[in-house]
């Protein structure tokens, strides 16, 4: 049920970005619906491979796209426990998100393509900056849960002391940054322009066409959703009824989509040669994060 | 709520080693004074009462109202150039000051004296470091005086540490301090101005009567 409410909603995630975009400009903008009839019309068509890519470039798209969904598989929500879950299953995410973005990036090297290579050059880079923050982030949940397990990091963290809005506040702006690098959407890339000197994602999948690129361009969407569902998490308690549960969840996403779409209305994009200072500088966001629930752990006492 | 405090009182010191603006930088010395006043509260119910009216005094009107606006309507007055001309770029000093932060927060968890609360140590001692580095990283002679007073902040955070012992000539000494620093400054600055539109301290070197 959680998968279906994840895949339901990442169909209007991109929908709602757009039309907020649109809205704050001033223009009408396409329906919600118009990226669905985009994958559609896509998952119609067959690809195309070029001469010169082996087998990788083939099955890196689906390699991509089950990773992110087995991703979602390892994710409570609320009561509702993961379909997959162990002690330690948090690395493993991580893991799993880095196992499919891997496979694009040795995908993008296979075409032969400079801008490719170098598109895949950056999109290591920053994922490999962002990582300390996002990790230091799920050990601090893992500290104060005492646990190694995403079915049991977010039913300690509840929100009795102004410490843990803290850190719930802070949390969400880390992961919010982190879902917005991992898409390269706004304040690190700007996905509008086919400008290839600035592209980090959209150069990677410049080679792809049909059914390959809409399960790269779905997967994306899953991912920003899965980035919500990790906020939703923070935010509810596992007593909640079941629908309350859902309403929460649905409401945390379609705010993050339009969050999402004002700050790629209002933000200009970062300097390509700043970016990885933008990034390394939610570090210490993570390290406020991890001192905060020390705090709640009495560690520091 | 205290411990809320001691954390945004680390969050404040992260953004002023990047704010790249004068004006953020006095308006996060509020932020401080007012910290500072929250903690005070909190924290010292257990001194007598003159004591902690003069401190609640100190932090509430002249750290958070006084010093900071004193600073604002010197830099109107003289036309000072708004942006924060650091030695060190911005990110570096987020680096550095990350570094003293963790630093300052493993050298206070080390420390198990049941005097000192390790939170107020490790923030003290960070507020200290950060205003010496930013004392020695920045141009502006504004920057050094901020830099003194976010030192100062981290001293009268470790008084608060130790509770009601607190020794309450030593932080009223230091007080004067500052303030007499800050007047001097403000003072300097406003005669000195007329003379140089810049507060640089490289092109101050060039003084001459």
């Amino acid at each position: 049920m959680v998968l279906a409410a994840i895949i339901l909603l990442s169909l209007v995630f991109p929908g709602i970005i757009v039309k907020v975009k649109s809205k704050t400009s001033g223009r009408k903008g396409p329906s919600v619906w118009q990226p669905v009839y985009d994958l559609v019309k896509l998952f119609r068509k067959e690809a195309v491979y070029s001469k010169t890519t082996s087998w990788i470039f083939a099955w890196a798209p689906v390699m991509y796209f089950a990773s992110v969904i087995m991703a979602a598989l390892m994710l409570p929500l609320g009561k509702h426990g993961a379909v997959i879950s162990f002690q330690g299953d948090f690395i493993f995410f991580i893991y799993l998100l880095g196992l499919g973005k891997f496979f694009m990036i040795v995908a993008a090297l296979d075409t032969g393509s400079a801008f490719e290579g170098m598109g895949a050059s950056r999109e290591a880079l920053y994922s490999m900056l962002v990582e300390p923050a996002f990790f230091i982030l799920l050990a601090s949940l893992a500290l104060l849960s005492g646990t190694t397990s995403f079915e049991t990091f977010f039913h300690s963290l509840t929100f009795n002391s102004s410490i843990a809005i803290f850190i719930g506040v802070l949390a969400t702006y880390l992961i919010f940054h982190v879902a917005l690098l991992e898409n390269s959407r706004m304040p690190y890339d700007d996905p509008k322009t086919h400008l290839e000197l600035t592209m980090i994602h959209e150069v990677m999948v410049l080679d792809y066409c049909g059914f390959d690129l809409a399960l790269i361009q779905w997967a994306g969407h899953l991912k920003f959703v899965l980035y919500s569902l990790l906020v939703t998490n923070l935010f509810i308690a596992p007593s909640f009824p079941t629908w309350l549960t859902l309403l929460v969840f649905v409401t945390i996403t379609l705010l993050f989509a339009v969050a999402v779409g004002f700050v790629e209305s209002f933000r200009a994009r970062h300097k390509l040669r700043n970016n990885n200072k933008a990034i390394v500088i939610l570090i210490p966001i993570a390290i406020l994060i991890f001192f905060g629930s020390m705090l709640i752990m009495n560690k520091l006492f | 709520m205290g411990m809320l405090f001691i954390l945004l009182f680390f969050v404040s010191l992260f953004y002023i080693a990047i704010s790249g603006r004068l004006f953020t930088v006095l308006n996060l010395l509020i932020l401080q004074g007012l910290l500072l006043f929250g903690v005070a509260i909190i924290e010292l119910n257990e001194i007598n009462i003159v004591n902690l009216l003069i401190v609640l005094l100190e932090t509430l009107i002249f750290k958070a109202w006084f010093m900071p606006n004193y600073l604002k309507k010197v830099v109107n007055r003289n036309n000072i150039k708004r942006q924060v001309n650091p030695y060190i770029s911005g990110f570096n000093s987020l680096i550095i000051i990350s570094v003293i932060i963790i630093g300052n927060l493993i050298f206070a968890y080390y420390i198990q004296n049941t005097f000192l609360k390790p939170a107020y140590i490790a923030a003290a001692f960070s507020g200290i470091l950060t205003g010496l580095f930013l004392i020695i990283s920045r141009k502006e002679i504004l920057m050094h005086l901020v830099g003194y007073v976010v030192l100062e902040n981290g001293i009268v955070l470790l008084s608060f540490s130790v509770g009601k012992e607190m020794p309450f000539a030593v932080n009223a000494g230091i007080l004067l301090d500052i303030l007499i620093s800050v007047l001097i400054f403000g003072l300097f600055i406003n005669k000195i101005g007329k003379m140089f539109e810049d507060m640089d301290i490289t092109k101050l070197t060039s003084l001459s009567d």
